[in-house]
């Protein structure tokens, strides 16, 4: 085995993760490009309107969820 | 657009973040304070303590990766971090659900993070017991917990004990009962001071994964050799070069007895893109032509013939390789997202790859961003 202990490597070091802040930026963005694709359609674009209005709502929750009360619950499993 | 909204997109390189109680839920009373434990560590004044994982007598300094919270890409680093600056869908299986319907992915593979991405902080165990229970207690969250909260979109990959191939053998049976899809395994073990791919001694567990049909995933990196050329080299040279270990493994493996032993056994190379592919393969099989004669190679089957019959890559943004994708082989690309990694274009990855499989047939966009995947990992549909 490696005489390196493992704590001394790492797999790769660019890979960082989305932060909350990050993600909520970035569900801020899909929100403001989604408005506009929304006031974009016509009147004949129902369907696709209501598939756009369903996503800006999840996009909304999801955003507002990562304001809010965060981090695992450190309780042990029953 | 060539993505059709039935299609689904399933992705083969995922990742998550183990939660805090995942060895001291499942680990025996007498490992729990040996076995991987999340702690506080003091960042100074003025900042939350840093979540750290303890395993043994070693800290291991990032639970996740190496997530910083209010980066910029500029500023993209090494610090610790915190279960509460990363997203949830990191780590709460539900909250990855959500996530992946906000990006319009419907399936994932997701590695480990803290044990590396394949399993290889376990080879540092002092007590293998505790190392062994503690590669079966990840396989085991990722069977009973992670991907059983949506059977069929979260997709089972596991690691193995890898100081011992008739640990990882019985590993392999014990978790293909449970479901398990994939096992991830380095892209090349001799680094991690375990035999190459050029030892007959991985012959038993390519055995198994063939026996169950599991193909063996190699994810960029898990080699612990970086592609770097100087000390002094910024690290934007070694990014830009991450491809090249996917390069590496493949000769690797195709000038190796591995594939020649073990004809139903099945690579999916884990990031590092596909546009290179066409060129690692006219290489390699100019290098087979001339210089098979003097050398321990198989003398009868082209590498390009092997690479064919064995390998899947994968990608995320790799135009050039959408481009030459009939010389990859339209059966061989699957696609990727990468979520959490923030390099991932989530919430937009299905936008994404609309738009950089615009100019391909609709029938070969479900090959590379579904079918192909699911006849890799045997996930009917």
């Amino acid at each position: 085995m490696s005489g390196r202990p493992e704590s001394e490597r790492s797999d790769w070091t660019d890979l960082d993760l989305l932060t909350r802040e990050e993600a909520h930026g970035r569900l801020l963005t899909e929100i403001a490009d989604t408005d506009v694709r929304l006031a974009e359609l016509g009147a004949d674009d129902e369907a696709e309107r209501e598939l756009l209005q369903r996503r800006l709502s999840a996009l909304h929750e999801a955003a507002e969820d990562l304001i809010g009360p965060t981090g695992p619950t450190d309780q042990p499993k029953n | 657009m060539p993505l059709q909204p039935w299609m689904k997109l399933l992705s083969t390189d995922d990742h998550l973040i183990e939660p805090p109680r995942l060895w001291t839920d499942r680990l025996p009373a007498k490992y729990r304070e040996a076995g991987p434990r999340s702690v506080e560590q003091p960042r100074g004044e003025g900042r939350s303590p840093a979540e750290v994982w303890v395993y043994e007598d070693r800290i291991y300094p990032y639970i996740g990766l190496n997530a910083v919270a209010g980066k910029s890409p500029e500023e993209f680093g090494l610090e610790p971090t915190r279960y509460d600056e990363m997203i949830p869908g990191c780590y709460d299986p539900k909250a990855r659900l959500r996530d992946m319907d906000l990006d319009g992915v419907w399936g994932a593979l997701c590695f480990p993070s803290f044990p590396g991405f394949s399993g290889h902080v376990f080879l540092d165990g002092k007590d293998r017991e505790l190392a062994l229970l503690c590669v079966q207690a990840w396989n085991d969250f990722v069977l009973d917990e992670w991907c059983a909260t949506a059977p069929g979109r979260l997709i089972p990959l596991v690691i193995m004990p890898m100081w011992d191939v008739d640990l990882c053998v019985a590993e392999i049976h014990r978790t293909a009962a449970k479901g398990a899809k994939a096992i991830s395994f380095p892209e090349n073990p001799a680094p991690r001071g375990l035999p190459s791919f050029h030892t007959d001694y991985w012959d038993p567990m390519f055995s198994a994964a063939e026996e169950t049909d599991m193909p063996l995933c190699l994810h960029f990196g898990t080699s612990g050799k970086p592609p770097k050329t100087a000390e002094e080299a910024p690290f934007a040279v070694t990014i830009t070069l991450f491809g090249t270990n996917a390069m590496y493994a493949t000769a690797d493996l195709l000038f190796s007895p591995v594939l020649h032993k073990h004809p139903k056994l099945k690579i999916g190379l884990s990031e590092g893109g596909i546009g290179w592919i066409p060129y690692l393969l006219e290489r390699a099989d100019g290098t087979w032509e001339r210089h098979r004669f003097y050398q321990n190679v198989n003398q009868s089957v082209k590498p390009s013939e092997l690479f064919h019959k064995h390998f899947h890559g994968c990608f995320i943004d790799d135009r050039f390789g959408v481009e030459v994708r009939h010389h990859v082989g339209i059966d061989k690309i699957t696609w990727e997202c990468d979520y959490p990694h923030s390099d991932s274009y989530w919430p937009k990855s299905r936008a994404y790859a609309a738009e950089v499989l615009a100019d391909v047939p609709d029938d070969e966009v479900h090959k590379i961003v579904e079918l192909n995947t699911r006849r890799l990992y045997n996930l009917p549909a």
